[in-house]
């Protein structure tokens, strides 16, 4: 299985990372950077999806809110009524976590590719070589260097810096597409949500390398651009209001208010 | 919704959890390599849990209780932060070189930054470490460090030279200590062992560097640096005028001393890690590509090869006509130095597994005739390539 993992996931990324760091002049950064934008560009596509259902989703959020108000009481007749209705819209609640669930490998590779290629013991640099392909692109940047900005890569940054903007990245992304609503409850798990996330991988951003924090940070940002060109800033902007609108065919979108 | 988002908190706290754990195939720990040395009949080495190690063979052989006449043991600790605790407690330091002997003082270089010389007499008794008025020191004498030390120390005359992973090259007094010189920072880090020749220290670097250094104090008289400036990954050897030494670009080197002329340089399929061994003007270097090569030293050109079968990481030894080569496997061949023919040591409890049941990472040595390996497995392990017998004792006491 381990060997499976390297030949098809490790291996490429780690090879790829390097062959990267040495076409972005021996800066490693950069090469995180570069990489980050390929793995958004394959999962583009992906994310276009994700971002268009969590839309679908926060259109039927009026007909969520009126099924909640009808059937409060009954949490049964509540969720096959909303089964019914996400049916009836060709909407999968959970469509848009698949996106996300994927890029998991993708993370706990890039970690692997990251602590592998920057080698900072004895037996990782000779650990090293079992994994690397005699491209010469590959062999001309090793060993590579560590350090990018105020970052050394293969250690978690310890100014806090790159926690802030990570956890601040991420909340503005999640502030762009969670919808407000008029139900204290889920309006307090929204909130809570909205914190908890951006916390979580502040935190994380503390307990990793860098260079995985870096990853996150850019990736957020991409994804923010990406948001932005579909939906616009959605719900970032206090008080700009929106309207729900249903489409032909049960779809539902939002529209910006001239 | 709200089932969707617990479901994605569930997989990001999953996701937390599983790169804490330490995925497979993150950093790799330093656990040490340290290698043996022989000297007046007894072996020095360096084991797995950080201590030095004197070790009698023949002691060994007779199973008597460690430490026999002349053994001991002295484990080097350093500080260690308690964590999340205020408590401080020590932990034990991986041991990367292969010691130094000279008379009664065994020099070693921590991976936690510092220099150790040990007195064998005083080690013997057990006395409290340093015995000042046997020559026993550390350096830096303070609590400060120098760089991670990878390499081996080096001996000569009144002085020992270390390399450092802050890049510089230290000459430090043989009998109490004293820092005779530390060279510029010569590159990032320095994990290769300087070979001393004459009044030149010289060393290569990670940077595509070799540097000879005046051993009386430590400025650069020469340097040279590849065209491509791919860094240099074993330590250099010199031998009539010219320096040997692998490279990240799975070339071997040979580089004429004082010139910047590359004599030649000979491809493997991998890189050269270890040490390449120079005898009788054949260069012997085993290659991460499972092979180790006889090289003609003045041409360059290939003499024989011999397939190992595994990655080879530490430099071949030479028993008269006989070339002793250890892959990292722990399959031990020994291979006639002339032809290139060779066989393997059998491995006495089962034929199907490797001469020895453990990793080889740690330079071997050869005293008597019997070639003496430390395995990761923390076993020593003794190789009578003429029986083809092996006999391992541990390196653990209680």
């Amino acid at each position: 299985m381990a060997d499976l993992w390297n030949l098809i996931i490790l291996n490429p990324m780690l090879n790829g990372l390097i062959a990267l760091t040495s076409v972005s002049d021996g800066s490693f950064g950069l090469a995180i950077i570069a990489l980050t934008f390929i793995v958004r560009l394959i999962l583009l596509p992906l994310t276009i999806k994700q971002l268009n259902s969590t839309k679908s989703l926060q259109g039927m959020q009026p007909k969520i809110q009126e099924l909640q108000k009808k059937h409060g009481k009954n949490q049964q007749k509540l969720q096959q009524e909303m089964m019914k209705l996400y049916k009836e819209a060709g909407v999968n609640p959970l469509g848009c976590l698949w996106p996300m669930l994927v890029q998991f490998p993708v993370w706990i590779a890039l970690y692997q590719s990251i602590m592998r290629a920057l080698a900072t013991t004895p037996e990782s640099l000779l650990d090293l070589f079992r994994h690397l392909y005699s491209w010469e692109v590959v062999t001309r940047a090793l060993p590579l260097d560590s350090h990018f900005l105020w970052l050394n890569l293969g250690v978690p940054d310890g100014t806090m810096i790159l926690a802030i903007i990570v956890g601040g990245s991420m909340w503005v992304q999640q502030k762009m597409v969670t919808a407000p609503s008029a139900d204290p409850r889920q309006k307090s798990m929204n909130s809570m949500m909205q914190l908890m996330m951006p916390f979580m991988f502040a935190f994380f951003t503390l307990m990793f390398p860098s260079g995985l924090a870096l990853f996150w940070a850019v990736s957020n940002v991409i994804g923010i651009v990406i948001q932005y060109w579909i939906t616009g800033w959605g719900y970032l902007r206090r008080g700009a209001s929106t309207q729900v609108v249903t489409k032909a065919g049960g779809q539902s979108g939002i529209t910006k208010r001239p | 919704m709200k089932q969707t988002k617990i479901l994605f908190l569930i997989a990001v706290s999953l996701f937390g959890l599983v790169l804490a754990s330490c995925v497979p195939g993150g950093a790799q720990p330093a656990k040490g390599w340290a290698g043996i040395t022989s000297n007046n009949g007894t072996l020095y080495m360096g084991s797995m849990d950080g201590k030095i190690m004197a070790v009698n063979a023949s002691a060994r052989t007779q199973q008597l209780h460690f430490p026999a006449d002349g053994e001991w043991e002295y484990p080097i600790t350093a500080p260690s932060g308690g964590g999340l605790s205020c408590s401080q407690t020590s932990a034990s330091v991986a041991i990367y070189g292969t010691p130094a002997v000279d008379e009664a003082l065994v020099f070693i270089g921590g991976y936690n930054g510092k220099v150790y010389a040990l007195n064998t007499s005083a080690r013997s008794q057990n006395l409290d470490f340093p015995q000042m008025r046997d020559n026993e020191w550390f350096y830096p004498k303070t609590n400060e460090v120098i760089g991670a030390i990878v390499g081996s120390p080096v001996v000569s005359e009144d002085a020992i030279y270390v390399t450092s992973s802050n890049g510089k090259v230290y000459s430090l007094d043989k009998d109490f200590g004293d820092q005779r010189w530390e060279s510029d920072v010569l590159a990032k880090k320095l994990w290769s062992t300087p070979y001393v020749e004459g009044d030149k220290v010289y060393v290569s670097s990670f940077d595509g560097h070799l540097y000879a250094l005046s051993a009386e104090d430590g400025s650069i008289t020469w340097s040279f640096a590849t065209e491509s400036k791919i860094g240099f990954v074993s330590s250099p050897v010199v031998s009539n005028g010219v320096i040997f030494v692998g490279s990240f670009d799975r070339n071997l080197y040979a580089v004429k001393v004082e010139s910047n002329e590359t004599l030649w340089k000979f491809a493997g399929d991998s890189c050269f890690w270890a040490t390449p061994l120079v005898s009788n003007n054949v260069v012997y270097a085993g290659c991460l590509d499972g092979e180790i090569y006889a090289i003609d030293a003045g041409s360059g050109t290939q003499l024989w090869s011999f397939d190992a079968g595994s990655p080879i990481v530490v430099s071949p030894i030479l028993v008269d006509d006989s070339l002793v080569v250890a892959a990292e496997s722990g399959n031990v061949y020994v291979i006639n130095s002339k032809t290139g023919t060779g066989e393997r040591i059998r491995n006495p409890g089962n034929d199907n597994k490797p001469t020895i049941n453990a990793l080889v990472q740690a330079t071997p040595c050869v005293q008597e005739g019997i070639v003496y390996i430390r395995g990761q497995d923390n076993y020593l392990y003794a190789l009578d390539i003429e029986q083809g017998e092996v006999k391992k004792f541990p390196l653990v006491t209680e």
